[in-house]
């Protein structure tokens, strides 16, 4: 039989609603990894495991009595350790919130608990989500499960590590300029970034806020969907959130792609951040395998990438500064070295310059949906495999071309799945783009790719 | 490109921000301070006086009923 911890949401929520499955045994099955394993990746910084096997035996007694509320009753999932969940402490791996125990849940965390979810506890992160990796902050950071010695990406590194240890079937991200797909690729795991306003971040530490995006990490695009129909919809008390009716996401899940037009932004793949000739590969190899499930490529001409991440940037620094110049100016050494390097150079950001570039998202957005009008999907990959886990000069993330920042900019769903392993054993991505609140075409065709590939059957050994 | 200012001018441009660095810290912004300036130089362009940015104000978010519960 599968390891208990290694079953999907699926799988797992499927065999609660026979009682074949206790809630009980797989939060002790998870609760057993985490407490075993964990010392080699450092995933989760705080563990609930009290209240974790008290909402077990809750569920477990409310499905004897009348049957699972809803698929993900009785699963246990974690949270990025920048969402609120009502007295344990939310760190954002700051030394600035180090006793920051919030009153209340985030919105997120009310529809998982409602939904009948195990809370495990929170997972590593870079520092409020934006400065890593990081040695010099509140804890150290998360490593991959694939190869301890490498960096499962950020800044929802603990994350994506858990879900793809073992360790949770589930859990919540945030992602501002890729940090939730960029951790679920080299994690070899899925996880999707929504459409701007459709899950609520209330209750979520911001980073940006005009770009900052919370959504789920599965170890299938399957369970994302199931995650994603528990968080979605609208929030009166996000800013951002969108009034929009939430379709069936697991109803979507078809298996049938045949028709679906992918458009690949060949320019940006080919001479303005040409990935390696390994990553290339592979995703000409994905490409092929939606060729034979019915589906057809074209390449697409996008705005160049270089202004989507001087949009996206110049934005993020004036936010994140406006979020941060209160401790910067009073306490700027509680901060990790990367983080404040990234963030600093806000203060001098003009309002002029901030307006620009709020000006130029808006034309790189229109410019997006129009590309996204000629073909169904865009298709590129999320980045290279994991890189080693050591220290980066902060300025990178100035100076590198980013292949999921774009999508911040525009707000478009984009999801990020396993594509294979590269040489060393370390997972390739790729990455799935939809329009504007259209998740179920991304989900399907995510979910399609799986299906027809063997890499969800492959997971790291500890 | 507009002239490149000197590290003396980032530090003054810093205090009247009310960014009073420890000096430890000012290699920081002054390094970080140049990257964002490439990006700065770049977004400034003439555009229409009409061309709204993304962050303009929805009035229908502020409607009674759709404020906080």
């Amino acid at each position: 039989m599968t390891e208990l911890a290694f079953l999907t949401i699926a799988e797992a929520s499927h065999l609660i609603a026979k009682r074949e499955l206790s809630p009980v045994e797989l939060t002790e099955a998870c609760l057993r990894r985490i407490e075993t394993l964990d010392s080699q990746l450092d995933s989760f910084v705080t563990l609930t495991a009290e209240r974790a096997r008290a909402e077990a035996r809750a569920a477990e007694t409310a499905i004897m009595a009348s049957g699972p509320r809803s698929r993900l009753h009785g699963i246990p999932y974690c949270l990025k350790d920048i969402f609120d969940a009502a007295g344990i402490r939310t760190t954002a791996m700051s030394k600035l919130l180090a006793d920051n125990v919030p009153p209340r849940d985030s919105r997120c965390q009310e529809k998982l608990a409602a939904a009948g979810g195990v809370l495990l506890g929170k997972n590593a992160t870079w520092e409020f989500a934006h400065g890593g990796p990081s040695w010099d902050i509140l804890f150290p950071p998360a490593r991959n499960p694939w190869d301890c010695t490498c960096s499962p990406a950020g800044s929802s590194s603990g994350s994506a590590a858990a879900v793809a240890a073992g360790f949770s079937p589930a859990t919540l991200g945030s992602d501002t300029g890729g940090s939730i797909r960029g951790p679920a690729a080299a994690c070899g795991i899925a996880g999707l970034k929504p459409t701007y306003g459709l899950v609520s971040r209330r209750g979520v530490l911001p980073n940006c806020f005009s770009q900052d995006h919370a959504g789920p990490l599965a170890w299938t695009t399957e369970d994302v969907a199931i995650l994603l129909q528990v968080i979605a919809g609208h929030d009166p008390e996000d800013p951002g959130s969108a009034d929009v009716a939430i379709p069936d996401y697991s109803a979507a899940l078809t298996g049938n792609v045949k028709g679906l037009i992918i458009g690949v932004p060949t320019p940006w793949l080919e001479k303005e951040a040409p990935p390696s000739a390994a990553t290339m590969a592979a995703f000409e190899a994905a490409l092929d395998v939606f060729r034979g499930l019915g589906a057809s490529v074209r390449p697409v001409t996008l705005p160049p990438i270089e202004q989507f991440d001087d949009a996206k940037k110049i934005i993020a620094i004036s936010e994140l500064f406006t979020i941060h110049a209160d401790d910067l100016r009073k306490r700027p050494e509680l901060f990790g070295a990367s983080l404040r390097y990234r963030i600093i150079a806000g203060a001098l950001v003009r309002a002029e310059d901030y307006i620009q570039a709020m000006r130029l998202r808006t034309e790189l957005a229109r410019s997006l949906q129009a590309a996204l009008s000629t073909v169904d999907l865009l298709m590129l990959p999320t980045g290279e495999p994991a890189r080693k886990l050591e220290p980066i000069h902060p300025s990178t993330l100035f100076t590198q071309p980013s292949l999921t920042a774009a999508f911040n900019v525009g707000g478009n769903p984009a999801l990020s799945v396993c594509s294979g392993f590269d040489a060393r054993g370390l997972p390739f991505s790729l990455q799935i783009v939809g329009r504007l609140f259209d998740e179920a075409t991304v989900l399907r065709a995510g979910d399609a790719y799986e299906k027809a590939t063997p890499w969800r059957d492959k997971r790291p050994v500890l | 490109m507009s002239q490149t200012p000197s590290d003396d001018d980032i530090k003054r441009l810093a205090r009247e921000a009310g960014l009073d660095l420890p000096a430890e810290f000012m290699p920081e912004l002054i390094e970080a301070y140049g990257h964002v300036r490439q990006m700065t130089e770049r977004v400034r362009a003439a555009r229409p006086r009409g061309d709204e940015p993304a962050h303009v104000f929805v009035a229908s978010a502020f409607q009674p009923g759709k404020d906080k519960r």
